[in-house]
């Protein structure tokens, strides 16, 4: 999954519905769930896009999806969907849609024939030739998609050669899926993947396998090995781009080894890749049925079931998604973003102890960062092992960045208060602000009534903000200020008791008399 | 084009004000009173207009304007009294004009905001009185029956006070400010089951209250069969909604020196004295944790300290000779048991103490060590 910039926003012509029912939408992930247990914003907190936090960063959840604006005027209004892309993890990624510049790499020295001059020049060749020729066309059509990344030529062989086997390759098929979706063309993209699942199908105990495609082959090592995240309270990270995606790949190429060839099932990857384009349809009850269909056919592959999970996950279903990562971790004993995801759902329904076992699980198999030092620190000090605790957060700040090292001191403030100590909550608050004036929780939490009004202007899915200013301007007596910015609050968080409360004592002032 | 109909200006008024567009329906009820200046409800709908906008004093000005037009308006008194409470060093012109509206007819409103002001300056006999008054009024009225039950219970009558939010209760069986405190004055007479189930209730309504999970973790700790580890999650968790609150701080280490953990005892405990520096139990208990970590001397200088901050307490003075003794200053304990003693015979303390067997059983064990030691 990408993270859909500032271009994917206003020209997105895929919108199935502007206002999608209840629970049917990844813009709207908390209309379906109910607001209770660990997954309600009290006690656990949300990300920019208003979801609960999971234990690990995965791109494009960093930023709000169109249509997710909580805190904006018009929810779905092109200008809030804008503003909300401006202020994600990586402001205004105005990647355009039709190029694919992300998989821009520079061809390895050992791949070019003449000095200077490229390999293979894709724009020169007779594709309907090459089409002709099964073997080798597909050898050309992965190395123009991993290699060149020219998706348009990509289609091309792939259309010619699709025609040449009488439009029954599924291999051809999602090829043909793949670049359509990196052109941005959806539909399309969608309908070739499933005419390609249902030639795997027929083709069954036919032809068990075909045309290994190499997907592996050609995912360099830096997609892969960004880590883990992991976050403590409001801690959150971010991966590399293209990471899942990327990780899918290698786990289904893995597991087809261990897979009977005659028992074998659709592709992983395909449905993998289906499953994908329905989730940037914005339609996550497709994808996660596509999921489940595959999942019992596969028995042993992790890939379909972390799949499904990050639905979950995404939607605000977290109970279902705890399910299926302890699944994973019993096909895949070191899955770190099973291990991430289950640790952080322990340290939020109130047990630290048994997060502090998963977050040391983590270091023992070699997986560093600040994030991950900074969670177990903080997973320490609920525990009550606080000698523990500093030192992990003092790793923490030396393995930390200027991404990381904002949420690092705002954690290591929730330590300052813990123990009492307001002055130096206080230094480490001021810290977090200097480094990131962004960080609403921060500004929330200095609470002058200034700085709440950045606060809330900052992160608008801080509810905290937003309460907080509410009842500071009811006490004043401002109650025009007061409604709006609890109406703001209830917008990012509706269950929230008191901020209830107080809209009826604000709508009661209003009808008095 | 412009409006010169005060009626049409006053209805868009109306509309503006219903959809909270405040600034807008000022303006246009502004307009409607320069068309139509003896009109009474517009320059009371100005009025209210600037209050909600928070400038109170000119709202002030406006009501003080209309009383000259209809003297004998409860509504005007009640609104400027409203605004005067929000203005510093006013609160006793607002005191009178909420005295002069419900002199012209009772209100629930006014007398609510009497109280307020009253409870505010602690004034508690007077404010109660007043929702005294109030109830004989409308004596269904839960929120004015809750108002009276918890400031009782301020002022210390918990009898009285639980007979008051039992009747809300009766009205409105979930309010949750309520049932916190009814339940709060059933734990206090030890019956920790029954607060349970009136928590039971509460939880739904507000399930992310800290102090409702405070209260539920010491009614566990309370209990016969202690619960330790109920207690204790049910306090964390309080204190994970409400890092401030030093009171938690304090049942939680409380709870933790009682499950025999005296470190994270100490942690809780000295982020309570952090937050809290003058409360003495808070220090008894710190010494208690130090001493069982074996620092003798900081658990001393914790003890003195309790003492110096309260010492009336019985409770400070046996800690401290228990600590005393098994530092093996028999002649410290003895003086600071006859403290105890004398404290504790006074019939208050006696009553207090009595509830808790504990406190005799370790007195008398003291002594007797102290006896065969002489």
């Amino acid at each position: 999954m990408r993270v859909q910039g500032v271009a994917d926003l206003l020209l997105d012509e895929n919108n199935v519905a502007q206002v999608a029912r209840p629970g049917t939408s990844l813009a709207r992930p908390a209309t379906g769930a109910a607001a209770s247990g660990s997954s309600s914003p009290a006690v656990r907190p949300m990300s920019t896009a208003g979801r609960p936090l999971t234990g690990f960063a995965r791109p494009g959840t960093g930023a709000a999806r169109p249509g997710t604006t909580s805190g904006g005027r018009g929810p779905g209004t092109a200008a809030g969907a804008v503003q909300a892309a401006m202020r994600g993890a990586k402001p205004g990624t105005a990647r355009p849609v039709t190029t694919s510049g992300r998989f821009v790499r520079l061809g390895t020295a050992s791949l070019a024939a003449e000095p200077g001059g490229p390999f293979i020049n894709a724009e020169r060749l007779d594709l309907r030739k090459y089409a002709a020729r099964p073997n080798l066309a597909r050898v050309l059509c992965d190395y123009i998609v991993y290699v060149d990344h020219n998706m348009r030529k990509a289609l091309e062989l792939a259309a010619a050669a699709t025609q040449a086997c009488g439009y029954e390759d599924w291999w051809w098929k999602a090829r043909l899926g793949k670049a359509y979706y990196q052109l941005g063309l959806l539909r399309d993209a969608e309908q070739q993947l499933a005419s390609s699942l249902r030639n795997q199908a027929r083709a069954r105990g036919r032809r068990p396998r075909l045309g290994a495609p190499s997907a592996i082959l050609f995912v360099g090592p830096d997609a892969r090995g960004s880590g883990v995240a992991g976050e403590g309270r409001m801690t959150d990270y971010a991966e590399g781009e293209g990471g899942c995606a990327a990780a899918a790949g290698a786990a289904s190429a893995s597991s087809r080894c261990r897979t009977d060839p005659a028992a074998a099932a659709e592709m992983v990857a395909t449905v993998m890749e289906l499953a994908k384009v329905h989730l940037r349809l914005d339609q996550p009850g497709a994808a996660l049925s596509l999921y489940g269909d595959a999942a019992p056919r596969q028995p042993w592959e992790p890939g379909l079931l972390l799949g499904a999970a990050r639905v979950h996950d995404a939607m605000g279903q977290g109970e279902e998604a705890l399910r299926l990562y302890q699944q994973v971790l019993s096909l895949d004993a070191s899955s770190v973003e099973a291990i991430a995801c289950l640790a952080s759902h322990h340290f939020y329904s109130g047990q630290p102890e048994v997060a502090l076992r998963y977050f040391r699980r983590l270091l023992q198999m070699g997986v560093s960062g600040a994030e991950l030092w900074c969670n177990t620190g903080l997973a320490c000090f609920y525990a009550g092992q606080i000698d523990m605790a500093l030192p992990c957060f003092e790793r923490a700040l030396a393995a930390a960045d200027d991404g990381a090292a904002p949420d690092v001191w705002y954690n290591l403030s929730q330590v300052a208060i813990g123990i009492g100590d307001a002055s130096w909550a206080q230094q480490c608050l001021r810290l977090a602000v200097s480094l990131e004036p962004g960080h609403a929780e921060a500004w929330n939490n200095l609470a002058a009534r200034s700085l709440l009004r950045t606060g809330c202007a900052r992160g608008p899915h801080v509810f905290e903000a937003h309460y907080n200013a509410a009842l500071l301007a009811w006490r004043r007596g401002d109650y025009q200020d007061a409604w709006e910015r609890v109406g703001a609050a209830l917008a990012a968080f509706p269950g929230h008791t008191e901020s209830q409360e107080l809209r009826r004592l604000l709508r009661a002032e209003l009808m008095a008399l | 084009m412009k409006r010169c109909n005060a009626t049409t200006a006053t209805a868009d008024a109306v509309a503006d004000t219903a959809a909270w567009r405040i600034q807008e329906s000022l303006r246009l009820f502004q307009q409607a009173t320069a068309l139509n200046p003896h009109n009474v409800l517009n320059l009371k709908q100005v009025g209210r207009s600037l209050a909600l906008l928070g400038k109170h004093r000119q709202a002030v000005d406006v009501y003080q304007e209309a009383q000259k037009l209809s003297p004998d308006d409860w509504e005007l008194w009640y609104s400027r009294g409203l605004c005067l409470s929000h203005l510093k060093d006013q609160q006793d012109s607002a005191l009178e004009c909420f005295g002069c509206a419900n002199a012209i007819q009772p209100n629930d409103g006014t007398y609510i905001q009497i109280g307020q002001i009253l409870a505010a300056r602690d004034q508690l006999s007077a404010a109660i009185d007043n929702y005294g008054e109030a109830l004989q009024q409308s004596p269904e009225s839960p929120e004015l029956l809750t108002a009276l039950g918890l400031l009782l219970l301020r002022a210390g009558d918990s009898q009285r006070a639980f007979d008051q939010l039992g009747a809300s209760l009766l009205h409105e069986p979930r309010g949750a400010r309520a049932i916190l405190a009814a339940g709060s004055i059933i734990q206090d007479h030890g019956d920790h089951d029954a607060a349970l189930v009136k928590y039971r209730v509460a939880a739904v309504v507000e399930p992310h209250c800290p102090q409702l999970w405070n209260n539920i973790g010491m009614a566990f700790f309370g209990k016969q069969a202690r619960r330790y580890i109920a207690a204790i999650s049910c306090l964390s968790r309080a204190l994970y909604l409400a890092p401030f609150e030093w009171l938690t701080a304090h049942n939680l280490g409380l709870a933790y020196l009682a499950a025999g953990q005296a470190a994270s005892a100490f942690q809780h405990l000295s982020a309570a004295v952090n937050l809290k520096p003058d409360f003495a139990p808070s220090y008894m208990l710190l010494a208690v944790a130090l001493e069982r970590l074996q620092d003798p001397d900081n658990a001393r200088a914790a003890c003195e300290r309790a003492l110096q901050l309260d010492p009336r307490e019985p409770l400070v003075h046996l800690n401290c000779a228990v600590m005393l003794h098994n530092q093996g200053d028999g002649a410290g304990a003895a003086a600071r048991l006859a403290a105890f003693r004398e404290l504790s015979a006074e019939p208050e303390e006696a009553a207090r103490l009595a509830a808790d067997p504990e406190v005799e059983e370790a007195a008398a064990a003291l002594e007797l060590a102290l006896g065969q030691r002489g």
